[in-house]
C-alpha cells in the first residue's frame, strides 16, 4: 500500500464501558456511503473475533429526495463477545448524517431508549429556514426519549480534506466508530483498501485521511468508549451474506446453469454468480422473463445436470405452470425463492415468510415436491448441496425458501471444507438397458432412474399430459391414479429418511415455539432469555417443510402449548369479527395443525423487518401461565 | 526460449478446447473409478458416500444409511470386463497425469509434420477408445474378443463425428524448414485445432494452401488472432511464425466470400533462398495466392440474380465450387 | 454447459454404426385428422432426419401445446411435449446445456405468435443453432376452432363468431424485424418438395432457422389457404442459388421472384406483400452471433472446481 499510514496514537484516557454486545447503525440519505461504512465496520469486527450480524437499511426508492424520513438508508451492525445470530432488538449507538433519517429510525422504534446518537449538526445552522425549523422540531421529538444526543460537525471537519464532504463523511464516521469501539486500525485500513479496490490510489489515501480525521475528532471530543471484547478466532471463518452463500453453495454442488430474471431481493445471487460462475464452468442465463427462466432451467435439467433458477414472490407466481410440468415429468430442478413481503409487488426489499403455502400448494393439480428452508446464512451455503442431491435422487423439484433477512444479513460462519463428492456426478450417457422405461417407477417407492437425451435406447417423449411408465399419454382410467400415487410416494419415502428434529432446550415443558427459516436466531435468543427467567420454554426449528420432519406429534405432546413464530400475516384472535373458526393463521401453523391434529397457535407479524428477540419474548410471556411473570 | 514463450502462448489460447477434452477424459475416469469402487462397496462405504454427497446441511436431518439403502447395490461385472475397465482407467489416468503435455507434440528437425500429428492424435484417440470401453463395460455391452482393440491407439480417420466434435487440440513445435502444411489437410475436420509453433525461418505463407471455406487459418507473429482459433466452432490451423512471414486470418465466420473472410495484416517478404526445399519462386506463388484471395472484386457478378456464387448452406462441393468461382476474376458486367 | 458430450458413442470402427431409414424415425401412429397438413410436415421431417442421418438419441424435438405439438410423440427421437407457448425456453435450456444435441422446435400459431410471442422474439435474437418450425394453420384446432393471431380478419370462429376483429399478425414481418434474426423462410405443407428443401436449408443453417409452414386444418380453416392450393399463380417462389432450390417446381409454380436472401430490406418488403404468398428463404445470414457460442465456457473437472472454490472462500475468509 501507500505511505498513507496513519499514526493513530491518540492516548486512551477515556475508560471503555464493557458490554457483552452492542448494536450500531449508520443512517443517511441514499448515496452517502453509510452502507460502505457499516460494511467495513462489520467486516473488521468479524475479523477481530466479535460475533457479528449486519443488515442493510434500505429505502424503498432508488433515489428518494434528501432529508426525508422515508429515505433512510444505512447499515446496522450488531456485535457481541460471543456468536450473534440475529439483528437484535434495538440500536445502542447511531451515527446519522441528518436528523430526518434518524427520526425515521426513532419512529420505527429501532433505537434503544438510552441510545447514543451522533448527529451531523450542520442542519441546525442551515441557510434555509425550513431546514432549521425541521431540525428544531426533530430535536423536540427526540428529546421525548432518554437518548444521549451528540452533535458532530462532520462535514465541517471533512472540508479540511475534501471539496465535497458529502462524499467523504462516511469515512469520518468510520473513524469515530473505530475510536469508540477500539477497532484494530490495521484491519480497518486493509478493509478500506479492499472496499475501494476498484478505485484509484488517491481515493484510498483520501479515505485514510478522513478516517484519521474522524478518529482524532472522536478522541478529542468524546467522553465515552465502548468495549465488546472479541474472542480469539479458533477456527477458520468466512463472512458473507445469505445470497452469496446460496450462490457459492450452488457452485459447490456442481450445478452448471442458473437461469433467472432480475427480481429483488433474489437478484444479488446472480450478481455474484455472474461474476464468478464461468470460472467454474457454469453460466448465468438472464432470460427474457420469469417464465422463460424456469423453462430454460427445466430444459437444461431435462438434458443434463440439475440446473437451478432463482426468484422472489412475484416471479415465483409466474413460474407456477412450469413447476407443475417439472413435477409431472419428474425433472429434477432446484428453485430458490428469496422471500419478500407480498402479495403482489408488496415490500420488494423487506423480509417476509409468506410464500410457504404458495410454494407448497401453488401449482394447480397435485404437484408434490420438496421444500427446504435454511435457517442461517451458513445453511444457505450447505442447503444447496443437499437440494441438488435430493432433486437428482428423487427426480423432483426442490424449492429452497430463503428470505430478505438472510439475503442481506452478513455474519461469519465456519469456513466450509469443499468436498468433490458434493458435486454432481458426470453426466451418465450410457445406453439404457433394454426394457427400462422413461419412468420405471419402483412400485413401492415411486423412484425411477433418469433417462436423458443422448442415451441410446432410451428415446421417449416427456409430456405434461398424464402418462404411464413409458411416458405414453394416459387414455385409460387408472393411469392417472397410478401416476399421481407414484409422484406422491416419493415424498413419503424422503420423509422416511428424515430424522426427528432436535428440540432447543428441554424436551418437555410449558411452551414450545416452532419456527422455520431466518427467524431461528431471534427465536432461540428469546427462548434463552425466557429460560434464564425460569420459564419452561423450548423451541423447534424446521428445515424440511415438504415433506415435514417426522415425530412432530410426539414432540408437541410433551408441551402444554405449542405456537409458531413466523413473519407472515395472521389474524389476531381478539380482532373484530375474528373467531377461532374463521381466524386465518400463520402458514406453518396451518401445516402443523393439519399434520399433527394438535391445536398449534401462532404469533406472526409482518413489520417489513426481521423479528426482534424482545418481541418474541413478549409473545412467549403472553402464552405462559400467569402471563409469564417471573 | 522464444519458442517456449510461444508454446505457452499457444496453450493459453487453446484453454477452452483443452478444458473440454480434459473434462471429457476426467469425467469418464471418474465414472470408471466409481464403477470399480462400487463393485466392492459395502453398506458402510455407501453410507459414508451418501453422507458426503448430501453435505453438512443433512447432518442431523437425513439418515445417510437409509438414504444409501434406497438404491440396490451395483451388480457385479464379469472379471474380464473389469480387467479391461481397469486398463482403460489406467490409460486415462496416465493421460490426465500428463496434464497439458498431452496436447503438445514436437517435430524433430528433419521430421515429418504429418506423421507427428498423426501419431499424437492417435495417442489421444486411445483415450477416446478408453472412454468408449468404460461406457461399454458399465452398460454391459462389452464383448471380450471384439472390443479390446479399443485399447490401442486410434487414428484420426477412424474417429466418428462425435469424436471429431470433441477432438483434442494440438500444439506442435517444429522447424520452419519442416513446415509442409499439405500434410495437415486430412486433420481439418470437426472441431480439431492445430497450432504450429515455428522455430527458425520459414516460408512466408506456408499455410495458404490450407485455406478452405470452412477452415479457420491463421498465421500470426505476435499471437494476434489466436483467440479466434479456440472460439471458432469448426476446424482451425494456426502457425506462430517468425517476424517477416505473412500474417493473416482466414475466418469462415466473417463472410461468405473469400475476400470477406480473409484479412492480411502483413503481406510477407519472399526469402532469397529456398526454405525446406521450397524455392523462392514457389514461395512467391504462395504469397500471390494469398493476395489474390484477399482481393475484393469491383462488383459481384450476378448479384441478386440466380447465378451469384453460393456459399454456406450448400454441401461441401457447392462450397468448394463457389470458392473456386471466387478465385477467378470475372469481368464486371 | 454440461461437459462435452459425456461418454462418446463407440468409435466408427465399431461394426454397429447403423444407417437410418425414414421408418427408423417413426414413433407412435399419428392421430391427426385425415387431411391435416401436419402429416405432410411429419413426413418431410422424417425425410430430413434420414437424409442427415441424425442419431435418434442425439436429437430432441421440443413442442408446446396444440395439434402440431403432438409432433414429438410421432417420432422415435427424444421429445419434450411441454406447456403452451413455452417450447422455446425449454429448447434454449437444452441447447445451452447440451450443445452436442440437435434441437428442433415445433409450435403452432397459438404457441408461437400468441401466448409464447415474447419467447419467440427473444429466441430469434439469441440465435441458438436449432430449427424452429411454426406450423401455422391460422386457427386453434385442438381446442376446436378459436381465433389465433394469424387468423385472417373477418374469418369466423367460436371465439369471434362475427369474424376476427383485427388484421392477422404477419409472422414473417415480426421475425424479420427482430435484431439478430439469422434465418427466416416460408413454405407450405401442400408443396412437399419445397417443404423438405426448406427444412434442409434451415437445418444446414448455423443459427436459429425459423420456418413458417403454411398448414391447412381440414376441420376449421381449410378455407384460409384454399385459393392458394388451387391456384399456383397465387404463389411466388423465391429463387436464388443461396435459397431453396427445388428441381422441376418451376413447372407448377411459374411465378418466380429472384431474391437474394442476404438482402434484408428486400426480405422485409416481400414479407409485407399481401396479394401473393411467397415461398422460399427470405433471409439468411450465417455470420450473426450465436448465443451458445458466445456463452460457451471451458468446462471444469471436480478437482479444478475445488481449487477455485477454495480461492473463492479465501476471498470471504475472516
Amino acid at each position: 500500500m501507500t505511505d498513507a499510514t496513519v499514526s493513530l496514537a491518540a492516548p486512551i484516557d477515556v475508560p471503555a464501558v464493557g458490554c457483552t454486545e452492542h448494536t450500531i447503525e449508520i443512517v443517511s440519505d441514499a448515496g452517502e456511503g453509510a452502507q460502505k461504512c457499516g460494511q467495513i465496520f462489520g467486516a473488521v469486527s468479524a475479523k477481530m473475533g466479535n460475533g457479528v450480524w449486519t443488515v442493510e437499511i434500505i429505502p424503498a426508492e432508488i433515489q428518494p429526495p434528501p432529508r426525508v424520513p422515508d429515505g433512510a438508508s444505512g447499515y446496522r451492525i450488531r456485535i457481541g463477545e460471543g456468536p450473534i445470530t440475529n439483528w437484535g432488538d434495538a440500536t445502542n449507538l447511531a451515527v446519522a448524517f441528518n436528523e430526518q433519517v434518524l427520526l425515521a429510525r426513532h419512529r420505527l422504534g429501532a433505537l434503544a431508549p438510552d441510545a447514543i446518537l451522533l448527529i451531523e449538526d450542520k442542519w441546525a445552522a442551515d441557510d434555509d429556514a425550513d431546514v432549521r425549523a425541521a431540525w428544531d422540531a426533530a430535536m423536540v421529538e427526540l428529546a421525548a426519549c432518554n437518548y444521549r444526543i451528540v452533535p458532530v460537525p462532520m462535514e465541517a471537519e471533512c472540508l479540511a480534506v475534501v471539496d465535497n464532504p458529502r462524499k467523504g463523511k462516511n469515512m469520518f464516521a468510520l473513524g469515530m466508530l473505530a475510536w469508540i469501539y477500539q477497532r484494530d486500525m490495521d484491519r480497518v485500513r486493509d478493509q478500506i483498501a479492499y472496499a475501494f479496490r476498484k478505485k484509484s490510489e488517491t481515493i484510498f489515501e483520501q479515505n485514510i485521511t478522513l478516517l484519521k480525521l474522524g478518529y482524532d475528532w472522536a478522541a478529542d471530543h468524546l467522553d465515552f468508549r465502548i468495549e465488546v471484547v472479541p474472542a480469539p478466532i479458533t477456527e477458520a471463518l468466512v463472512v458473507m451474506n445469505g445470497n452469496e452463500a446460496l450462490g457459492l453453495g450452488a457452485i459447490a454442488s456442481g450445478m452448471e446453469l442458473c437461469a433467472m430474471y432480475p427480481i429483488t431481493p433474489a437478484t444479488s445471487v446472480s450478481h455474484y454468480l455472474g461474476e464468478v460462475f464461468e470460472r467454474f464452468g457454469g453460466i448465468v442465463h438472464q432470460a427474457e422473463d420469469e417464465i422463460a427462466a424456469a423453462g430454460v432451467a427445466i430444459g437444461a435439467s431435462y438434458a443434463g445436470k440439475v440446473a437451478f433458477t432463482i426468484t422472489s414472490g412475484p416471479g415465483f407466481a409466474l413460474k407456477t405452470e412450469f413447476l407443475g410440468l417439472a413435477s409431472m415429468i419428474e425433472v429434477p430442478l432446484v428453485l430458490i425463492d428469496v422471500q419478500r413481503g407480498g402479495p403482489s409487488t408488496g415490500l420488494p426489499t423487506k423480509v417476509e415468510q409468506s410464500d410457504l403455502l404458495a410454494a407448497l400448494f401453488g401449482q394447480p393439480g397435485d404437484a408434490p415436491h420438496v421444500i427446504i428452508a435454511p435457517a442461517t446464512i451458513e445453511e444457505c451455503f450447505h442447503v444447496m448441496i443437499a437440494a441438488r442431491r435430493i432433486a437428482e435422487t428423487f427426480r423432483t423439484v426442490v424449492m429452497v425458501l430463503s428470505d430478505a433477512n438472510l439475503a442481506t444479513g452478513v455474519t461469519p460462519f465456519r469456513r466450509p471444507v469443499p468436498d468433490a463428492q458434493w458435486q454432481a456426478a458426470p453426466l451418465d450417457l450410457a445406453p439404457v438397458p433394454s426394457g427400462q422405461r422413461a419412468y420405471d417407477w419402483n412400485p413401492v417407492t415411486g423412484l425411477s432412474r433418469r433417462v436423458i437425451p443422448g442415451q441410446a435406447g432410451g428415446m421417449h417423449t416427456v409430456t405434461g399430459l398424464s402418462h404411464d411408465e413409458g411416458s405414453k399419454v394416459a387414455y385409460s382410467s387408472g393411469v392417472h391414479q397410478r401416476g399421481s400415487a407414484m409422484r406422491s410416494r416419493k415424498l413419503a419415502v424422503l420423509q422416511s429418511l428424515l430424522v426427528a428434529p432436535t428440540v432447543y432446550g428441554d424436551g418437555d415443558g410449558d411452551l414450545l415455539v416452532v419456527g422455520w427459516g431466518s427467524t431461528k436466531g431471534a427465536i432461540e435468543e428469546a427462548v434463552d432469555r425466557a429460560r434464564q427467567a425460569g420459564h419452561r420454554v423450548s423451541s423447534l426449528h424446521l428445515r424440511f417443510l415438504s415433506p415435514l420432519e417426522p415425530g412432530l406429534k410426539q414432540i408437541f405432546r410433551r408441551f402444554q402449548k405449542v405456537f409458531t413464530v413466523e413473519i407472515n400475516y395472521s389474524d389476531e384472535p381478539d380482532d373484530p369479527f375474528i373467531t377461532d373458526e374463521n381466524r386465518r393463521r400463520g402458514q406453518l401453523s396451518l401445516l402443523l395443525r393439519n399434520a399433527t391434529l394438535v391445536d398449534v397457535d401462532c404469533w406472526t407479524r409482518v413489520p417489513g423487518e426481521p423479528l426482534r428477540p424482545g418481541a418474541i419474548l413478549d409473545a412467549i410471556r403472553a402464552r405462559l401461565p400467569g402471563g409469564g411473570a417471573p | 526460449m522464444l519458442s517456449d514463450t510461444r508454446r505457452s502462448q499457444a496453450l493459453a489460447a487453446l484453454v477452452r478446447p483443452i478444458a473440454e477434452f480434459r473434462t471429457l477424459v476426467r469425467d469418464a475416469l471418474t465414472q470408471g473409478e466409481a464403477f470399480l469402487a462400487a463393485q466392492t462397496a459395502g453398506a458402510d462405504e455407501r453410507t459414508t458416500q451418501a453422507r458426503a454427497e448430501l453435505g453438512r446441511f443433512a447432518d442431523g436431518h437425513i439418515d445417510p444409511a437409509r438414504f444409501a439403502a434406497l438404491f440396490p447395490a451395483v451388480r457385479r461385472a464379469d472379471p474380464a470386463a473389469l480387467a479391461v475397465l481397469r486398463q482403460s482407467v489406467d490409460t486415462l489416468r496416465a493421460l490426465i497425469d500428463r496434464d497439458t503435455e498431452m496436447f503438445v507434440a514436437d517435430v524433430p528437425p528433419g521430421g515429418q509434420l504429418g506423421d507427428v500429428v498423426r501419431q499424437a492424435l492417435a495417442e489421444l484417440g486411445r483415450a477416446l477408445g478408453a472412454v468408449s470401453l468404460i461406457e461399454l463395460v458399465r452398460s454391459e455391452r462389452y464383448r471380450a474378443g471384439e472390443h479390446e482393440r479399443l485399447l490401442a491407439p486410434v487414428e484420426f480417420p477412424a474417429w466418428n463425428n462425435a469424436a471429431r466434435q470433441v477432438a483434442p487440440p494440438l500444439v506442435v513445435t517444429l522447424d520452419g524448414a519442416d513446415l509442409h502444411a499439405g500434410a495437415l489437410a486430412r486433420f481439418t475436420d470437426g472441431r480439431e485445432k492445430i497450432v504450429l509453433v515455428v522455430r527458425g525461418p520459414c516460408a512466408p505463407a506456408p499455410l495458404v494452401r490450407c485455406i478452405t471455406p470452412g477452415t479457420l487459418v491463421l498465421q500470426t507473429a505476435d499471437g494476434r488472432g489466436l483467440d479466434r482459433v479456440a472460439a471458432f466452432d469448426g476446424p482451425a490451423i494456426a502457425a506462430i511464425v517468425p517476424e517477416g512471414a505473412a500474417t493473416f486470418l482466414h475466418d469462415p465466420a466473417t463472410g461468405r466470400e473469400p475476400w470477406q473472410r480473409l484479412v492480411i495484416w502483413h503481406s510477407g517478404e519472399v526469402p532469397k533462398r529456398a526454405v525446406g526445399g521450397v524455392s523462392s519462386w514457389q514461395m512467391g506463388e504462395e504469397l500471390k495466392l494469398l493476395a489474390d484471395q484477399a482481393r475484393t472484386p469491383f462488383s459481384i457478378p450476378g448479384a441478386g440474380g440466380v447465378s451469384s456464387p453460393a456459399t454456406g448452406a450448400g454441401d461441401a462441393v457447392d462450397r468448394i465450387a463457389s470458392w473456386l468461382l471466387g478465385q477467378s476474376e470475372l469481368p464486371s458486367p | 454447459m454440461t461437459a462435452a458430450c459425456g461418454l462418446l458413442p463407440v468409435l466408427d470402427q465399431e461394426e454397429d454404426t447403423p444407417s437410418y431409414e425414414m421408418s427408423d424415425y417413426e414413433g407412435a401412429r399419428a392421430r391427426w385428422c385425415p387431411g391435416c397438413g401436419d402429416h405432410s410436415v411429419l413426413t418431410a421431417v422424417q425425410r430430413l432426419l434420414a437424409a442427415e442421418q441424425l442419431k435418434p438419441e442425439q436429437t430432441v424435438f421440443v413442442s408446446g401445446i396444440g395439434c402440431s405439438s403432438r409432433f414429438p410423440h410421432y417420432l422415435s427421437t427424444y421429445g419434450f411435449h411441454g406447456i403452451h407457448g413455452r417450447a422455446l425456453p425449454v429448447a434454449t435450456g437444452i441447447r445451452l446445456h447440451r450443445p452436442d444435441l440437435r434441437v428442433f422446435v415445433v409450435m403452432g400459431d397459438g404457441d408461437c405468435t400468441s401466448i409464447g410471442a415474447g419467447h419467440w422474439v427473444h429466441a430469434m435474437r439469441y440465435n441458438l443453432d436449432m430449427v424452429v418450425m411454426l406450423l401455422d394453420n391460422a386457427i386453434y384446432g385442438l381446442t376446436k376452432n378459436q381465433t389465433s393471431p394469424t387468423t385472417p380478419q373477418g374469418f369466423r370462429s367460436n371465439t369471434q363468431p362475427h369474424g376476427s376483429w383485427l388484421p392477422a399478425l404477419n409472422p414473417l414481418s415480426v421475425a424479420l424485424g427482430v435484431t439478430n434474426a439469422s434465418f427466416v423462410a416460408q413454405t407450405a405443407e401442400w408443396v412437399p418438395s419445397h417443404l423438405y428443401a426448406t427444412l434442409r436449408a434451415a437445418y444446414a443453417h448455423r443459427g436459429l432457422g425459423f420456418v413458417r409452414i403454411l398448414q391447412r386444418c381440414p376441420m376449421y380453416s381449410s378455407a384460409v389457404y384454399q385459393a392458394a392450393v388451387q391456384d399456383p399463380a397465387r404463389i411466388g417462389l423465391l429463387v436464388h442459388d443461396d435459397g431453396v432450390v427445388v428441381p422441376d417446381l418451376e413447372k407448377v409454380y411459374t411465378t418466380q421472384v429472384a431474391h437474394d436472401p442476404h438482402d434484408l430490406d428486400a426480405a422485409r418488403r416481400l414479407a409485407g406483400v399481401t396479394d401473393r404468398i411467397h415461398l422460399g428463404v427470405l433471409f439468411r445470414d450465417p455470420s450473426r452471433p450465436r448465443y451458445e457460442e458466445i456463452r460457451r465456457v471451458a468446462p471444469r473437472t471436480a478437482e479444478e472446481r475445488l481449487v477455485e472454490l477454495n480461492l473463492e472462500l479465501d476471498r470471504y475468509a475472516v
